[in-house]
């Protein structure tokens, strides 16, 4: 037969097929996803008490065994809040980049890794691709995440492997305090929960005492630019809505980006040598230092730079919404902003 | 009659054989595979599972026996090796024998060696549901099921829009390409600007476009082998038709093809396969375009071959690219997008370099 034959037409065939693919498509599709029902999922060992039903961040509602043993923790900043509320012992399993990636420490300081005693064997890939077979073979009695895993990918461990997945996604310091209180209640921690919530509260209560004070001497707030990035042509920094731009405010700074459109704008070199910020605090840490930032824009031209007010901080202080950015980030910010034995 | 030119018939000659042999390679890529993953499993416990599973746990009562187990357990075990690395090997083949087929038949549609399945841009409409999902929190609770159904509304709405196209008195072939690319810029232009005001949603995203397999769920593998069996079984029907358009649409007309109906039927078939592909992985690049012409060049230009034979290589290619990253970077789940591309661009180069100036779309 020639490739172009027209007596070689198979209309025929194409009328009946449709329908008879569809039945076998659905026949076969139901019985794949039979298989799924039919699956033997792992029980979690040691069983936990009385399941609790509560709500996570982004309004999930997540019933979750009380006081588990084995937690997997995704993301820096949960690590942080179950270690200050003594909940160490509880965490099998925290997010990391693969071995050949960088591991732990592409996701965890130095300082973070020794304070917490993670090793690669707790790794959970989050990133690039969240890694599931490393997450079940940890076999967690529940998840603690930030949305640094997709929250597609986190709704396919709850419903597929049984496995109850809190997303702990605080979009205000006042969350930050919450997420710990609702740590608490999870894991009955309530006197550890109760003290360290009381510490974020006079923390936060001390800064803003410290502010009303300079408001009633009519003491201005300096200006500051903070930055996490510089390229060519600007500096990264944050915008309304963000912690930086929280801490800033907290810490009674005047932010040169506090009306900025974006939440996380460039600022053109130009618009930094315009206001020319009293205070240039660049973030550090994970591979950023003080030579990140000398090739922006006007860097050299800057009153901060010549007067030596352009201070390094560490960039997970701007970032990481935990108990640390408010215990260590916002005093340590409050010094730079206001050097003196008033701050 | 009619003879056509020897040109034509040599560069199309057509060895049915080959669909065989890339099926049973197929087959013993999916019978290895389960032996790869990120965690240790030996292979012996491997297969064992795999057998005790299969027969409903008669064979080999403890499959995990002799072997080190991880702090799950064997049970943890039977859940990695069954439920999360076969779902994934599975939807591995069902996607990539979707974009294969996909891009074998818009490179026959379009007469254009350069077209796959997002040239249109499908893709583009599919990040965009995909980002209204993660920018509007849209479904948060059950954003498994959400999302993926989103990005498929948003690829199987632009493809509408082609076929929109396409009927018109102004559908050539031309005006589709390039209706494609322009839409594509533009579901490209808003899509930036709706994450510029959301950098959350951003990351979100990113999952989404570097394209993974990791979805491990048997209900997904499910929806996706439905969808793809059906429309790309009814794709494979048209190879007569599209071996008649690669001789002009004039000459297709006056043999009996109504190009601009099957065109259409083509493209809405292949937008299906497509949305239904990426709906569930995400973007997955090189492999529509790189499967049809490899089975060109191994068993000539017919369509009739090349259809079925894109299926197949396109899912041997997404299967074997999921099991070199692992053997490349062990223990690391790679995005699979970025290693199909990284493992499809040489390739490809070689391919079109190997026989210098000759035509892997077998028409002069």
């Amino acid at each position: 037969m020639h490739l172009h034959d027209p007596s070689s037409t198979s209309k025929p065939l194409r009328q009946t097929l449709p329908l008879t693919l569809l039945a076998v498509g659905l026949i076969v599709a139901a019985g794949i996803s039979v298989v799924g029902v039919s699956t033997y999922y792992a029980v979690r060992p040691g069983s936990p008490s009385g399941p609790l039903t509560i709500t996570d961040d982004l309004g999930r509602h997540v019933t979750v065994p009380l006081d588990p043993a084995r937690v997997v923790v995704l993301g820096p900043s949960i690590m942080d809040s179950m270690d200050r509320l003594g909940l160490r012992s509880h965490v099998v399993g925290v997010d990391c980049y693969a071995s050949t990636l960088g591991g732990l420490s592409a996701d965890y300081s130095p300082n973070q890794i020794a304070l917490w005693n993670l090793s690669s064997s707790m790794c959970v890939q989050t990133g690039p691709t969240f890694n599931v077979e490393q997450l079940l073979a940890l076999g967690p009695q529940l998840v603690l995440a930030a949305t640094i895993v997709s929250v597609a990918a986190v709704e396919q461990i709850t419903q597929t492997y049984q496995i109850p997945v809190v997303m702990l996604q605080p979009a205000t310091l006042t969350g930050v305090i919450l997420d710990d209180q609702l740590l608490g209640e999870i894991f009955g921690a309530s006197a550890a929960s109760t003290s360290l919530v009381d510490t974020l509260e006079l923390t936060l209560s001390q800064a803003a005492s410290f502010q009303d004070n300079l408001t009633a001497n009519g003491t201005p707030f300096p200006t500051v630019l903070v930055t996490y990035y510089a390229d060519g042509s600007g500096y990264w920094t944050f915008g309304p809505g963000t912690f930086g731009q929280s801490l800033v405010e907290l810490a009674s700074g005047a932010s040169i980006s506090a009306n900025a459109t974006l939440s996380y704008p460039e600022l053109s070199g130009e618009q930094v040598l315009a206001v020319d910020p009293q205070y240039l605090v660049y973030g550090t840490g994970f591979g950023l230092n003080e030579s990140t930032y000398t090739g922006g824009p006007f860097w050299s031209q800057l009153s901060a730079t010549q007067d030596g007010r352009a201070i390094g901080m560490d960039s997970n202080y701007f970032t990481e919404p935990d108990p640390t950015m408010i215990l260590v980030g916002l005093p340590q910010l409050i010094g730079i902003l206001h050097p003196g034995p008033s701050a | 009659m009619v003879t056509p030119p020897p040109r034509i018939a040599r560069a199309s000659g057509r060895r049915p054989w080959v669909l065989g042999l890339l099926l049973a390679l197929l087959g013993v890529g999916v019978f290895f595979s389960p032996i790869l993953g990120t965690v240790a499993v030996s292979p012996e416990t491997v297969l064992k599972i795999l057998l005790h599973q299969a027969s409903g746990g008669t064979l080999f009562s403890d499959p995990c026996a002799g072997g080190s187990v991880p702090a799950s357990g064997c049970a943890g075990l039977i859940e990695i090796v069954w439920d999360a690395r076969l779902s994934e090997i599975m939807l591995a083949v069902v996607v990539g024998a979707g974009l294969g087929i996909s891009g074998g038949t818009l490179q026959g549609v379009f007469r254009n060696p350069l077209a796959d399945p997002f040239l249109l841009g499908i893709s583009s409409g599919g990040t965009l549901g995909a980002a209204v999902v993660v920018v509007f929190r849209i479904g948060v609770s059950e954003q498994n099921l959400v999302l993926p159904l989103f990005a498929f509304v948003g690829a199987i709405g632009t493809g509408v829009v082609i076929l929109i196209a396409a009927r018109s008195r102004f559908g050539s072939v031309e005006t589709l390409l390039l209706t494609g690319v322009a839409l594509s810029s533009f579901l490209s232009a808003v899509l930036a600007l709706l994450l510029l005001y959301s950098p959350t949603g951003s990351l979100q995203v990113d999952f989404w476009l570097l394209g993974n397999l990791g979805s491990l769920d048997w209900t997904q593998d499910g929806i996706a082998f439905g969808v793809v069996l059906v429309a790309g079984t009814l794709l494979a029907t048209y190879g007569r038709e599209l071996n008649l358009l690669q001789l002009g649409p004039d000459v297709a007309q006056s043999l009996g093809v109504d190009s601009r109906k099957v065109r259409v039927r083509l493209l809405l078939l292949a937008s299906v396969t497509t949305a239904a592909a990426v709906a569930f992985t995400g973007i997955i690049g090189f492999v529509g375009l790189v499967s049809p012409h490899v089975v060109r060049r191994i068993a000539g230009s017919d369509y009739r071959i090349v259809l079925p034979g894109a299926a197949l290589v396109g899912g041997g290619f997404l299967l074997a690219a999921r099991d070199l990253s692992l053997i490349a970077f062990p223990g690391t789940l790679l995005p699979i997008g970025i290693f199909t591309s990284f493992a499809g661009a040489p390739f490809f180069a070689y391919l079109l370099f190997r026989r210098r100036g000759a035509s892997t779309m077998g028409v002069p």
